[in-house]
């Protein structure tokens, strides 16, 4: 059958739960860490020191995939429409200065490197987007969840989330496309008019999902929800639409049945298993060395979006009215940036060769992960340093 | 008193209780159903978390806070050594034939077979009442004996 296959997943697995068991033990966000044992296991370490490493086998690609997939088909179905709309005051002014200031730089920053637009773009979205994910759990971890701080944070994430959903439909269509204008618009128009069948599902569809998770057997229940959900992307991925955004959108038209919170309790273990594939795949096809290559680059990125995060964190605080305490632990809070950065690295890995050249899609991918590897460690240690670094800078 | 609500994404609800004096309660309700409670002194003060519950241990407690809890009865552990007795609660009249009659002399042992176990009176319990125990109107015999044994302690008490 499968030979050594099955042992490489075993090893993968084993890895993972091994960094997990570290990372809980000192309190740091484990992505960095299943990144890095991703890194250790493959060809360009273990590998070069002649040991047996884990290749990049379809299961780990298409587990990666998946992880890909119930992220954001998780963010689909809690995203909160209705808060976004009630809120939309506050959220959309703090929302929008956080994109400004920090898409905008982003864009100076990729195009001074890159010299064209398309990689600008891409790591315009790497350095914009915070990471839910980590920033949540940190929330909860530091019990800042029960404080006013959480509510602009939590705000600015929705904000974000809908800003990239839309960004990574628009931004795979183009990178993945031939690369000729026409070809271009081609893939764009390909691209909305799946989203915008996708719309119409979540808005017409809530009835139907309704019925087809109406079943008393769990198994049935989250094999359905699985089916749908992955047939739907893969169906956006075969033709050329980013499977992300169809998740997300397949996520929504969930979120409005009664079975929300069946989902959430059914699917999070498979989230959570293949969120960490995805992880691990993003370490297990970056060489270290490429790291060097961008250092310079990371540097930079570091050194400007780390203050500009910081900026519009407090920011946002301000708009709810939070004081200047409050409004800096927004900031220190906002820093952190994770999965989606890594997301948008993957799309450009998958553009090499198509709109980008090989040697700038890698250099894009290697400057995500390293960006990741940074912002989401330095993050989570600003949050945890935040009231020493308050008596620092404010004064009561 | 105001509660606030609001969606935590990737982990569930919120809910903030505003006490008297400004203090604040935040509960935190995961999908799972565990349950962190926090405490907030006052609108500066950061939150302490004070409880950490699983599902089971987060009902146990709202139940007992909504004055709702009872520990349910195990009707078998509580009939068994029992047998076929049961307990009754039987009201003195004032007309009845027992009032002024000490309770060894009433019959109520001989021609019933019931014991007495505690006579309640005016709010006072007195536990395994001695035979001289006067009885008087408007006391509440508290009998344990057969069903047909507690029929004719009625019966008896009620002059039938």
């Amino acid at each position: 059958m499968a030979g050594t296959l099955l042992l490489e997943v075993g090893v993968m697995f084993a890895a993972i739960a091994g960094v997990g068991f570290l990372t809980a033990r000192f309190e740091l966000s484990p992505i960095p860490f299943y990144i890095g044992v991703g890194m250790l296991a493959n060809e360009f370490v273990v590998g070069r020191l002649g040991l047996p490493y884990v290749t990049e086998t379809a299961f780990v690609t298409v587990g990666a995939e998946l992880g890909i997939v119930f992220l954001l088909f998780f963010l689909g179905l809690e995203f909160n429409l209705d808060r976004l709309l009630a809120d939309r005051a506050h959220i959309g002014k703090a929302g929008a200065v956080d994109f400004g200031v920090n898409f905008g730089v982003g864009l100076v920053v990729g195009y001074l490197a890159f010299g064209a637009v398309i990689p600008a773009v891409l790591v315009a979205g790497i350095v914009y987007v915070s990471s839910s994910a980590v920033i949540t759990k940190t929330l909860l971890d530091l019990g800042w969840i029960a404080n006013p701080e959480s509510t602009p944070m939590l705000g600015t994430l929705v904000f974000e989330d809908l800003v990239i959903a839309v960004y990574l439909a628009v931004v795979s269509a183009v990178v993945v496309g031939e690369g000729s204008l026409g070809a271009t618009a081609r893939s764009v128009g390909v691209a909305m008019g799946f989203i915008l069948l996708l719309a119409l599902l979540v808005y017409f569809g809530t009835a139907l999902f309704e019925r087809l998770l109406r079943t008393s057997s769990t198994e049935y229940f989250i094999l359905r929800a699985v089916g749908v959900t992955v047939l739907l992307a893969g169906a956006a991925l075969a033709v050329g639409v980013s499977e992300a955004v169809a998740a997300f959108f397949v996520g929504m038209a969930f979120s409005s049945t009664s079975a929300v919170h069946d989902l959430e309790v059914a699917l999070s273990p498979l989230r959570d298993t293949f969120a960490a594939v995805f992880f691990f795949w993003i370490g297990l096809v970056t060489d270290p060395l490429s790291l060097f290559g961008v250092v310079g680059l990371l540097a930079v990125a570091v050194a400007v979006t780390t203050p500009t995060k910081l900026l519009t964190g407090f920011y946002g605080g301000r708009v709810y009215d939070l004081d200047a305490r409050r409004s800096l632990r927004v900031g220190l809070g906002m820093v952190t940036r994770g999965e989606f950065s890594l997301i948008i690295g993957a799309v450009a890995l998958a553009g090499a060769g198509a709109t980008l050249t090989s040697t700038t899609a890698q250099r894009i991918y290697a400057f995500a992960v390293g960006y990741v590897l940074v912002m989401s460690i330095l993050g989570t240690v600003l949050m945890q340093f935040a009231p020493h670094i308050e008596s620092l800078l404010v004064r009561e | 008193m105001s509660v606030y609500e609001t969606d935590v994404p990737g982990v569930g609800r919120k809910f903030e209780l505003e006490l008297r004096g400004g203090a604040r309660v935040v509960v935190v309700v995961h999908h799972d159903g565990r349950c962190e409670l926090y405490y907030r002194e006052n609108d500066e003060s950061d939150g302490r978390k004070i409880l950490d519950l699983t599902s089971d241990e987060a009902n146990k407690l709202g139940s007992i806070l909504e004055g709702a809890y009872f520990e349910s009865v195990d009707l078998d552990a509580l009939t068994v050594p029992l047998g076929d007795a049961i307990i009754e609660w039987v009201d003195v009249p004032s007309d009845s034939p027992l009032v002024g009659t000490a309770l060894g002399e009433s019959g109520v042992r001989s021609e019933t077979g019931v014991s007495v176990i505690a006579i309640q009176r005016d709010g006072e319990t007195v536990s395994n009442p001695d035979p001289g125990f006067e009885v008087e109107a408007g006391d509440l015999l508290v009998a344990i004996g057969t069903r047909e044994e507690q029929t004719a302690l009625r019966n008896l008490v009620e002059g039938n």
